[in-house]
């Protein structure tokens, strides 16, 4: 037995008390004269022995009392030693099945001999042996099986196209081994190409397996490796049609590579471009993928980056990429002022962003703010106004359609707002904010975004308004502002008030900027971040991206503002590698899929179709061959055996189990506190 | 002393009749009708020769006994359990109860304190002032010291020349084979032996509770229990005492009467008396 929190222990001390008080305790009495003395004396006898027997019992009953409370609170853990059992003999067999065993050099597949030798090995055991099989790249693990069984298991085994994973392996033998009596003969045996993505996990094991006995086999060809593949794939960009990529192809093996590369989507192919690698030489080709009219409107393109055969494995020869394309149209802005000279810093800032390369071409429209027509509305995706006013008001119903249809409606504040406008437009949820009194007070504005996360803003931008010392610009005043309940404060000034309010109504934006487009009420518009400032207040850039993951990444997809298909759903059907049909959570404009389930596409079902590509785990197939003696270190240090295991063999296989007292301690000590008045009373009479 | 005794005894005589006492001396009492069977000798001649009639003179017998009253006066005799008369003033009440009936039968009375050996003896006398002497005696009576009950009967058995009624009141505290022999050489003597065995009703049951410390009024020994647990023991150890003095005084011819201090002293006198007259 032991205790978890042995230092309450010391409070077993306090039987000093009782005992102390047992010493000094002078019994009370009355004193009587009486006559028949001698007709007392037999029974004063048996009473001051029963007297002396009741004091002790008690005491010892107070005293045990004592101790059981200060175990009680030490939390003893009795230590129930198994019964050994017979015998056994347990075989853990790890079994690696990762793309990389897919190899083949003519001879046969890594995996064919894999099998083979897994197959020897458990014919040549014990029929009375348990076997327990662990597929190191899937994490499929059978237990408890008999010869026959764990033969078929392993005729079973199929290539997993992913990586191995060592842990796992490792930690379900630990488990395991719990399980058995340390009478049990448990052995181990690995077999593997041993490549080193695989021996890299091998060697940072930290706590080694005890066991009785290790066996491994390095599962390699004899003859030179040849095996080329495309480690990786990125969009340069998209021109004039023609989608330029840069692959990355690695030759794994010892034999020299002339391969071709080429890139296709749908029916479009690129041209093969050759490649020549020496051994174990890395290098990045550039393709140009002539994508046709995809590239004139927003869409998924899903592109296959493919190398001719002519090495041992083919399952790298494929690298899988999405590339996310938005099409040339560009973003139509109104410019709304209550007069040309108004709005004139704020149209060169859009000027100068709509020249930037890099962002989406911006056709600029300028009317006077009286001027406004449905029709503008109609035009424009982004609306940006330099103040509110009567006109405003009269075109509520059709700003709140414009804005529920997906625009973003931009409005600056004047040190005079329109109280019908505002009313109108506050009663029809589109103001992210009800603009009030000015306050005629210099300020500053915050240097970072009170909200980082916010959706429906360029962050980036964000970020650069920072670089551009946005916190050093002066604000000569700013409206009280009581922002939407639905609103969220995106940009703080330094007096407390806000900047910059954004509220979603349907599948649009709209935003309140706490501050004037001319220098009226500040000289945003006017410094150097006033253009990075249009941009955060425009959004996100509509960029050529790409969507790629490893097998062992977890997949997330943006659920772009575009994609309204979307809108308001929580799960959306994919169709994952294997192709078979999963459902996929939709959370925080995110498509979140669960396994890809191999590598190859993943793809919603529903318009539009977004892809996402899985690879393999970079470096899974270098086949580079492990060194016999390193790889015989690593083995004796993850597996210890005979006398080096001893160490280990407490945490590993506990012939002993813990089991808490606690629930003992606790009733005994409820039945003593109830025996104890019981047993004085007893005693008195 | 004597208001206690008069009481006691004259409402013990409103219920009762002729005295059970017989003696030599005869007083005439009262007439009533001859019935056939009557002795001649006691029909009343000149009451026949005046109204013709037969009478039947009628005579109050008087007694010239000789009762020595013994009083046990040791220490142990002044326990009073529970607040309720002392076994001392219960046997002193008792005593001058029987000088009073007694001497008002003309009946020759004499009392003894005793302890140890005997402490006031005052001897036998019939006048009716010799029960002031008595009561005096018994009301400056303090107890002292230690029983020695067997050795004072042998004494007053060897002092005592007339036979008479010897009348014993104690708690009989005192080695019982002692007290048994010191009683048989007195009914060796042809006395007729009455014992009083005066006892608290404490001493009988034992109803203490918690833990005490008894001790003894004679030898101041000391003992401290919890008499809860040694009532049952205790009962079994007073009735076995009890039961041998009983059984003992009956087989000796000696009249045996228990009484508890916490009943009143008449009721003791009429079980006894009764008990007499039954006897006679």
């Amino acid at each position: 037995m032991s205790f978890t929190e042995w230092i309450f222990l010391f409070g077993g001390l306090a039987v000093a008390g009782p005992v102390i008080a047992h010493l000094l305790a002078k019994p009370r009495f009355r004193r009587l004269p009486f006559t028949m003395l001698r007709f007392l004396r037999t029974g004063q006898v048996e009473s001051r022995s029963r007297r002396k027997l009741r004091d002790l019992l008690i005491l010892l009953l107070r005293c045990v009392i004592i101790v059981l409370i200060a175990m009680l609170f030490a939390r003893p853990l009795l230590h129930i030693r198994l019964k050994p059992s017979e015998s056994r003999s347990v075989h853990c067999l790890g079994l690696d099945n990762s793309m990389s065993m897919a190899y083949s050099d003519g001879s046969g597949s890594y995996f064919e001999k894999l099998v083979d030798s897994a197959v020897d090995y458990i014919r040549s055991s014990r029929d009375d042996a348990l076997f327990d099989i662990c597929a190191l790249a899937s994490g499929d693990r059978m237990q408890g099986l008999g010869k026959e069984q764990a033969l078929a298991e392993v005729k079973a085994l199929k290539i997993e196209p992913g990586g191995t994973n060592v842990a796992d392996f490792l930690s379900g033998l630990s488990r395991a081994s719990r399980a058995e009596h340390l009478s049990d003969n448990v052995s181990v045996l690995v077999l593997s190409d041993f490549t080193p993505n695989t021996l890299r996990q091998f060697i940072n094991v930290a706590e080694p397996a005890a066991v009785n006995r290790i066996d491994y086999e390095s599962i390699v060809s004899s003859k030179p490796v040849n095996n080329a593949a495309i480690a990786g794939a990125h969009v340069v960009g998209l021109a004039d049609g023609k989608l330029t990529i840069n692959a990355a192809v690695v030759n794994y093996g010892q034999v020299r590579q002339n391969r071709l590369l080429t890139a296709r989507t749908g029916a479009n192919k690129s041209v093969p471009i050759d490649i020549n690698l020496s051994a174990n030489q890395r290098n990045i080709y550039q393709v140009q993928l002539d994508v046709g009219a995809a590239g004139q409107q927003p869409s998924f393109l899903p592109v296959e980056l493919s190398l001719s055969d002519g090495d041992g494995l083919s399952g790298d020869d494929t690298f899988y990429l999405a590339v996310s394309i938005p099409g040339d149209e560009g973003i139509n802005i109104l410019l709304a002022g209550e007069g040309e000279n108004r709005m004139f810093l704020l149209k060169t800032a859009m000027d100068t962003l709509s020249r930037t390369s890099s962002y989406d071409a911006l056709r600029i429209k300028q009317v006077p703010m009286s001027e406004i027509a449905p029709s503008d509305l109609d035009w424009a995706d982004v609306v940006v106004c330099s103040g509110i006013t009567d006109r405003l008001g009269d075109l509520a119903s059709n700003i709140e359609n414009f804005v529920k249809a997906g625009g973003r409606f931009v409005c600056f504040v004047t040190e005079v707002v329109a109280p019908g406008a505002v009313k109108q437009l506050w009663q029809r949820d589109i103001l992210a904010a009800l603009p009030g009194n000015c306050i005629s007070e210099r300020t500053y504005i915050q240097p970072k975004p009170t909200d980082s996360l916010a959706p429906g803003v360029d962050h980036i931008a964000a970020r650069s308004l920072s670089n551009y010392r946005i916190d050093k610009v002066l604000l000569k005043g700013c409206l009280e502002c009581e922002p939407h309940p639905d609103a969220r404060l995106l940009w703080q000034l330094q007096n407390g008030f806000g900047l910059v309010y954004l509220k979603s109504l349907g599948s649009g934006t709209s935003i309140l900027v706490n501050t004037s487009v001319d220098d009226s009420l500040g000289s945003l518009t006017k410094s150097n971040a006033s253009v990075a400032f249009c941009r955060y207040l425009l959004g996100e850039s509509h960029q050529v991206d790409e969507y790629c993951f490893t097998r062992d990444e977890r997949i997330v997809l943006p659920m772009s503002a575009r994609d309204h298909a979307f809108a308001g759903q929580e799960q959306v059907w994919i169709e994952t590698c294997d192709g078979r049909n999963r459902r996929a959570v939709v959370a925080d404009s995110s498509l979140l899929v669960p396994d890809p389930a191999g590598i190859g596409w993943v793809k919603t079902l529903g318009k539009p179709t977004i892809y996402a590509g899985v690879n393999l785990p970079l470096d899974e197939t270098d086949m580079t061959k492990p060194v016999a003696a390193e790889l015989a270190g690593v083995m004796s240090r993850v597996f210890a055996t005979g006398t080096k295991s001893d160490v280990t063999k407490a945490g590993v296989f506990r012939d002993k189990k813990n089991r808490p007292l606690w629930k003992i301690f606790a009733w005994t000590l409820i039945l003593l506190l109830l025996a104890e008045p019981a047993v004085a009373n007893r005693f008195k009479r | 002393m004597d208001l206690v005794a008069r009481c006691a005894v004259e409402g013990f005589f409103a219920g009762l009749h002729p005295s059970p006492f017989h003696g030599f001396s005869v007083e005439y009492s009262d007439h009533r009708e001859y019935h056939a069977g009557d002795e001649l000798k006691f029909v009343d001649w000149k009451v026949f020769g005046r109204s013709d009639k037969l009478y039947i003179k009628q005579f109050q017998q008087e007694t010239n006994t000789t009762a020595y009253i013994l009083l046990d006066s040791s220490k142990s005799m002044s326990f009073a359990g529970a607040g309720s008369v002392s076994k001392m003033d219960y046997g002193s009440y008792l005593a001058a109860a029987l000088s009073y009936l007694m001497l008002s039968q003309s009946d020759s009375t004499a009392l003894i304190l005793f302890a140890e050996r005997v402490i006031k003896h005052i001897p036998p006398r019939s006048r009716r002032t010799h029960l002031n002497i008595i009561l005096t005696a018994l009301q400056y009576n303090r107890p002292a010291g230690q029983t020695n009950l067997a050795g004072v009967l042998h004494t007053i058995a060897e002092t005592t020349k007339r036979r008479g009624i010897i009348i014993l009141i104690s708690d009989l505290l005192d080695d019982e084979a002692d007290i048994f022999q010191g009683l048989a050489h007195l009914k060796f003597l042809k006395h007729d032996v009455i014992v009083f065995h005066t006892m608290d009703h404490q001493e009988l049951n034992l109803d203490y509770e918690g833990l005490i410390q008894f001790e003894d009024l004679e030898t101041k020994a000391r003992m401290r229990a919890f008499p809860q647990s040694l009532r049952e023991g205790y009962r079994k150890r007073v009735s076995e005492f009890l039961d041998n003095i009983k059984k003992t005084t009956g087989n000796s011819g000696i009249d045996y009467c228990l009484l508890d201090t916490s009943e009143p002293l008449d009721r003791a006198l009429v079980a006894y008396l009764a008990k007499r007259k039954r006897m006679m």
